[in-house]
């Protein structure tokens, strides 16, 4: 039997095929409040806890007096790590195996201001939050290390895994005839999801049912299964709307033991809603970074060494790794070039992954210092890139998959208007605004992990897609079913999409920006694989309407089957289903290599990140491309800084949405010019508290700060990168907006800001 | 405290009576005594804009609102905005074909703030829009796609 190849179209009206402009199939749920988020269901039984933190950075917990709090009304339970259910530890989202030792998320030994110590459950969640206030915590304090400003910090560790060489560096950099040196900073940022972090977590015997929004539901899963040494498929967690995440609901929290323990503890369903203030240090966001680039050049700019040297901070117990080298090592052509990383314990909660982890600060240090460098030479920031152009990737000396990134520089400029600008600093003025053009690149690897789908064609014609990935507001639901539409040939309107739910076909993080290239992926395989099946059906049943016409295939479009030798014998996929006495065909497929199909390397492969792909492996460096083009006026008298213009041209290969893609990408933009302009974590030094844990004094863009902004996709098709041709989407676009910011700025004023964010007072 | 007091609100036409502590926000009681969710709670500090409501036909931050307050006064959340199955609201059909939200969490909030902006007569230009709708913060970053939405809203409405 041949199959006649599915059709491909790649229109941009909102057709429902892939490549559509489709609006978002969960839209309109979310705009009349019926989306079921996870934190708002309410099983029977349901009982409040409330979180209690500590109050110092560094020392020891002596003593808890829950006595008050245990007396008051509707109280059932006040924990602590001396009455908290014993539970173990799991192993890590890296797949390394646990340490034979308890998991305690009630901490005695402190180690950052915020860290829990204890939990209040309570009927209702008034008496919960009373009650906490009435906890009385005894600590031993001693001197924290707040921020690694601290010259207490004492020794970096050299992380050496980060190191990247080739050439000699020092040497070359040594003779250079034009060098220059500076310090690039960016403070601790917050991914601050609207939707704030919890769950709902209900036993029934030894099964556990979690209402969480969540990133990743078979990571998590896990966890909690491992904790309570219970079967993996004993844990459901259900989590259909995520109200952000931005890299912070990925793994399993402290509070989330928390829940699950007083839920078990009480054998009532318990809801545990952190505050906004704790969603500061219940988790981290990026660690603050520092970075020094040293850049070797010809007179005419061309680059002959670069020596990066980077720090970030993690915290006192564990080890976080923000990759500080991973643009600098292959956004240019360099002969020489050495990058070194260290990390640097102090009193915070554990740094964690912010949108673009590594290459959102990575592009603030080399797109800064290659501006710098073009002013030292005296030549156009744009041609400086174009100069030093990598046309292979210099660090893994492979050819790039695409990298459409002159393309990007072209469209850029031409819609910006780069012409326009004047070269020298401080020189264009509309009364007292200084005006200033800066340009900056950035990119963010292709992230590759199998991934799996169950496609279902049941009697009614309906297709229903289904797997445990989660859609946060990339869209998910809809590039899934225009995903489905495409292959089997029905209108996506007849496609429904199930997701965020442990009990459907597995899936990886929704991280790294990999999901909708391997979800598309794994739904395109078994959407073929169902179609197959249903023409195998048409053609081979006894009872099929196309019985007679000996045909050796048929054709599926717009949900009715037909014979090419025959136009006129149309007959809907419902009839055929109907005829043939089917109530459903399904297929589950995943695109996992025959090594890894065995039922230990399936788990892995979606509980951990072990499977997952490097850009580099194989015979091509994959990754996408972005340039942002900014205009910003800054009052001469007052240093505000306002971003009035911005164009960006970006290559994420293809777009599977553009309608989608352009909001995501514009969402990456905007948390750029919050990055660039306002967003600081502060940190009181003399106790290590942040002190703006709050969203009137951590400053994120409101409406009024952003301007109009406009998005173009220079990206071809990719099907080195990924099944359907797509690449990373989600956390390119945020990568390159703050220097090309701070380009700006330097331009319109002179005055070079390195430390992130550029507030008024660096500029006045 | 677990003095328990009688609350009768009129919530999206349909009179509620309930029995909680006076200390319970307008918020909580929509989210967790009537299982009206579509009112989202972002930050339970008046600083986000996601539990935007309306109270007599003016936006309410209804986190900084105790139940208690609104007797008598007609509340209307997102759910009130268009009947079910009915035709959606200028603003919510909006918001689809601009695609001026991601995740949907801060949504129902900005749509409450965005059907005000315009009744209030402040979505006269996209720099009016875009300050009379920065008492709601999203953080998926849909602004533009916000002010489109709002601006072609008011068209429709006006």
């Amino acid at each position: 039997m041949t199959i006649v190849d599915t059709k491909i179209k790649h229109g941009d009206a909102s057709d429902g095929l892939l490549g559509g402009r489709l609006a978002r199939i969960d839209g309109p749920a979310k705009i009349t409040g019926a989306a079921d988020y996870a934190m708002e269901h309410s099983p029977e039984g349901m009982v409040y806890a409330v979180i209690i933190d500590s109050t110092i950075a560094s020392g020891r917990v002596v003593a808890i007096d829950t006595s008050a709090a245990e007396a008051y009304p509707g109280v059932l339970l006040v924990l602590t790590p001396d009455n908290a259910l014993p539970i173990k530890t799991a192993t890590d989202w890296t797949g390394a195996p646990p340490p034979e030792v308890p998991y305690e998320p009630l901490a005695r030994e402190i180690t950052f201001a915020g860290q829990h110590i204890a939990a209040v459950i309570a009927e209702t969640f008034e008496q919960a939050t009373a009650a906490a206030a009435l906890v009385k915590v005894t600590y031993e304090e001693s001197a924290p290390i707040s921020s690694f400003d601290d010259p207490r910090s004492g020794e970096a560790f050299p992380i050496d895994m980060m190191t990247k060489e080739w050439g000699d560096a020092d040497a070359a950099l040594a003779i250079a005839p034009v060098r220059i040196e500076q310090e690039y900073k960016t403070p601790r940022e917050y991914n601050v999801p609207i939707e704030p972090h919890g769950l709902i977590a209900h036993w029934e015997g030894d099964m556990l049912t979690l209402w969480e929004p969540s990133q990743w539901i078979d990571g998590m899963s896990r966890t909690y299964a491992e904790w309570f040494s219970i079967p993996f498929e004993n844990v459901r967690m259900l989590s259909p709307y995520i109200g952000g995440g931005f890299g912070s609901k990925a793994l399993p929290t402290r509070y989330g033991a928390v829940a699950a323990i007083a839920a078990k503890m009480l054998d009532r369903p318990v809801k545990l809603a952190i505050t906004r203030p704790q969603t500061f240090t219940a988790f981290g966001g990026r660690p603050a970074t520092r970075q020094t680039i040293a850049l070797g050049a010809t007179r005419e700019g061309k680059l002959l060494s670069i020596v990066h040297r980077s720090a970030n901070e993690t915290s006192m117990d564990d080890v976080a790794i923000e990759p500080l080298g991973s643009v600098t090592s292959i956004m240019y052509a360099v002969p020489n070039f050495s990058s070194r990383q260290n990390i640097v314990p102090v009193n915070t909660v554990k740094p964690g992954a912010l949108r673009a982890p590594g290459e959102n600060p990575s592009a603030f240090g080399i797109e800064c210092a290659i501006d710098e460098l073009a002013y030292e030479v005296g030549i156009d920031p744009l041609d400086i890139r174009l100069l030093n152009y990598a046309e292979e990737d210099p660090h893994a000396k492979k050819p790039w998959s695409t990298r459409r990134l002159r393309e990007a520089y072209a469209a850029g400029a031409e819609a910006f208007g780069w012409a326009k600008r004047s070269p020298s600093v401080r020189s264009m003025r509309e009364g007292k605004q200084l005006i200033g053009y800066g340009v900056a690149a950035g990119t963010y690897p292709v992230r590759r992990t199998p991934g799996e789908a169950m496609v279902r064609i049941l009697s009614n014609g309906t297709i229903e897609v289904a797997s445990s990935g989660i859609d946060m507001g990339q869209g998910t639901y809809t590039i899934l079913a225009q995903t489905a539409a495409e292959a089997i040939g029905v209108p996506v309107e007849t496609v429904v999409v199930k997701l965020g739910d442990s009990s459907l076909p597995r899936a990886p993080v929704a991280g790294g920006s990999q999901l909708a290239n391997l979800m598309t992926g794994a739904v395109h395989v078994a959407a073929l694989a169902a179609r197959d099946e249903l023409i195998g059906l048409a053609i081979n049943d006894q009872n099929s309407p196309f019985r007679d016409l000996q045909a050796n295939t048929l054709t599926i479009e717009g949900g009715q089957m037909s014979s090419p030798r025959d136009a006129g014998s149309s007959v809907a996929i419902a009839e055929v289903m109907r005829r043939t006495g089917r109530d459903r065909i399904e297929a589950l497929r995943n695109t996992l290599p025959e090594n890894l199909r065995n039922k230990d390397d399936h788990f892995r492969n979606f509980t951990t990140i072990s499977t997952m792909l490097s850009p580099t492996e194989g015979d091509y460096s994959m990754h996408s491309w972005c340039v942002h083009f900014v205009e910003v006026r800054v009052d001469v008298d007052f240093g505000t800084v306002r971003v009035s213009r911005m164009v960006s041209a970006l290559d994420s290969g293809r777009l599977y949405n553009p309608k989608l893609a352009e909001s995501q990408w514009k969402g990456g933009i905007i948390m750029g010019i919050g990055q660039a302009l306002l967003e600081e974590g502060l940190v009181d030094q003399r106790n290590g508290h942040v002190m703006n844990n709050n969203l009137g004094d951590y400053l994120v863009p409101t409406n009024a700060d952003i301007p109009d902004l406009k998005v173009i996709s220079v990206g071809i098709p990719d099907t080195n990168a990924s099944i359907l041709g797509g690449k990373a989407v989600g956390e390119l676009a945020i990568v390159g907006v703050a220097p090309a910011i701070a380009n700006a700025v330097y331009h319109a004023t002179g005055i070079r800001v390195r430390d992130l964010p550029i507030t008024l007072e660096k500029l006045i | 405290m677990t003095n328990q007091t009688t609350i009768n609100l009129e919530i999206n036409g349909q009179a509620h009576t309930l029995v909680v502590e006076p200390r319970v926000t307008l918020l909580d009681a929509l989210r967790d005594h009537l299982e009206l969710t579509g009112t989202k709670k972002g930050c339970d500090q008046g600083q986000c804009g996601a539990c935007t409501v309306h109270v007599d036909g003016e936006r309410v931050l209804s986190c900084l609102t105790l139940a208690v307050q609104v007797e008598g006064r007609a509340v209307t959340t997102i759910e009130g905005l268009s009947d079910p199955g009915a035709e959606l609201h200028p603003v919510q059909s909006a918001f689809l074909e601009h695609d001026a939200f991601q995740c949907g969490y801060c949504t129902p909030g900005q749509i409450m703030s965005a059907v005000s902006c315009i009744r209030e007569g402040h979505a006269g230009s996209d720099d009016e829009i875009r300050e009379y709708m920065s008492g709601n913060l999203c953080r998926c970053g849909a602004y533009p796609h916000i002010v489109e939405a709002v601006r072609e809203a008011a068209k429709v409405m006006s």
